[in-house]
């Protein structure tokens, strides 16, 4: 396999831009880099299976625009995010025609990548590798190990291992706290099992009354500090995070190991 | 809304626990006894050291045993006993699973063991993890929580298999992990038998 630059700096006649290949690199993770390295600018990608061209215009953190020739606001986004070859170059200082987005970064990522699962419902799990895909960088290569039910002690570990993430527990529907693993030592570990399965209980009853769906994810803030839980089985897992920021991303790398836990609970 | 742990806890602890004049306590529709743990670990360490290599899994089978018939028949009492009805019923929603929910949290309560289901196929299979059994504490060699085996398997017979008293052998429980080997908690696998 030969080893090609993912980002290359070339020099314009205006100002220094940032050129590279998607091959080599994931537009989230360009989004998040440039995003956070300059305070405005368009990132310009061709690609797609017909070459289509898309423009994601950011200022301050924030995604402000995007538009493809086919899509524009996040659903513009979400069809580029299927955009795996081709090439972007990025135009620092560039403002957006209008804004039709207006989320940050990440909370944009998250829900681009929402809608692109949701999208794919009928294919779930090849839909969910491919979200996950364009978030995961360093754990592709563990894919494959995956394919083999490991111990669920194992999978809290790696969810641990996730920057952001403090603490993991699951627990039972009645509370039972079947495992936990992390900085649990200031925390009460059978009090928030129980809580967590009160709320759990109540969300359930609400969404069952309302007759909309079963529920699927459930977002706790407390200042900066979030528990996300997920129901998996006749289980439930929460993962506590000290710092809100880093949710979308968390969100994203947490899901295989949820999947994965799954098939313990 | 399921059947709350913590609620049974709360509200079991509060039960009194007050022996007749032969130290047995009339509670929960049955009766029971009050005796140290460490007598009941005790006579499990010196029956299996006891026992010659090739009957030691006669006599394990035996206590196991022992556990299931006591199980089986109290079980039976308490879960249809009315504290049991006052405290567990009004949060059963799921049928069986509820009940062997809430089994397990007064199993908890009782200080027998920590423990709760992990995993649950109706009528198929159950997988219990139990933290601070007073069998851990059992000095010996294996797995060797006879009284979790015996109990998970009573609980499971009696929620799924015929009703009492003809359900009994129905189901069959194995320990595959205990806190008396090294691992770090006791994990109880029900299956058919």
């Amino acid at each position: 396999m030969t080893s090609r630059p993912a980002l290359t700096l070339v020099s314009s006649s205006s100002a220094a831009a940032m050129k590279g290949d998607l091959a080599q690199t994931k537009i989230t993770d360009i989004m998040q880099f440039l995003s956070s390295s300059y305070g405005q600018g368009m990132i310009q990608v061709t690609g797609g299976p017909d070459g289509h061209e898309g423009k994601i215009y950011f200022m301050s953190g924030a995604l402000l625009h995007v538009e493809t020739g086919a899509a524009a606001g996040l659903d513009g986004l979400v069809e580029m995010l299927t955009w795996t070859e081709g090439s972007f170059q990025f135009h620092p200082g560039a403002t957006a025609p209008d804004t039709n987005i207006g989320l940050s970064i990440q909370h944009a990522i998250m829900e681009a990548a929402m809608r692109l699962d949701h999208r794919g419902s009928g294919s779930r799990s090849g839909t969910a590798s491919i979200a996950n895909q364009l978030i995961h960088t360093e754990d592709d290569e563990r894919s494959n190990e995956m394919q083999q039910q490991r111990e669920s002690t194992e999978v809290l570990n790696d969810l641990l291992g996730i920057p952001g993430i403090d603490a993991v527990v699951v627990i039972g529907r009645d509370g039972f706290v079947i495992e936990s693993a992390g900085n649990s030592a200031r925390v009460n570990i059978d009090a928030l099992g129980a809580s967590l399965a009160h709320a759990v209980n109540g969300i359930e009853e609400m969404g069952s009354e309302l007759k909309i769906n079963q529920f699927q994810d459930m977002f706790v803030e407390y200042g900066r500090a979030v528990i996300l839980c997920k129901p998996m089985g006749d289980a439930v897992a929460a993962v506590i995070t000290p710092d809100a920021s880093k949710l979308g991303i968390i969100r994203h790398k947490t899901k295989k190991y949820f999947e994965e836990l799954a098939h313990s609970f | 809304m399921t059947v709350m742990r913590d609620t049974v806890v709360k509200s079991l602890a509060k039960v009194t626990v007050q022996g007749d004049e032969n130290g047995l306590i009339p509670e929960y529709e049955v009766l029971v006894n009050l005796l140290p743990v460490s007598l009941l670990n005790r006579l499990s360490e010196r029956l299996m050291a006891a026992a010659p290599p090739e009957r030691k899994r006669d006599v394990e089978a035996g206590l196991v045993r022992a556990a299931y018939e006591c199980g089986y028949h109290t079980g039976c009492g308490i879960i249809t006993s009315e504290v049991f009805n006052d405290v567990v019923l009004p949060m059963v929603t799921e049928g069986e699973k509820d009940i062997l929910r809430g089994a397990y949290a007064a199993f908890t309560a009782w200080g027998w063991a920590k423990s709760g289901i992990v995993q649950l196929k109706e009528g198929e299979r159950m997988v219990i993890r139990a933290f601070d059994y007073y069998e851990a504490d059992n000095t010996g060699e294996g797995l060797r929580a006879y009284m979790l085996r015996g109990l998970s398997q009573a609980f499971f017979d009696l929620a799924y298999a015929d009703t009492y008293p003809d359900g009994m052998d129905t189901f069959v429980c194995r320990q595959t992990k205990g806190i008396e080997a090294g691992d770090p908690y006791g994990e109880f696998i029900v299956t058919r038998k």
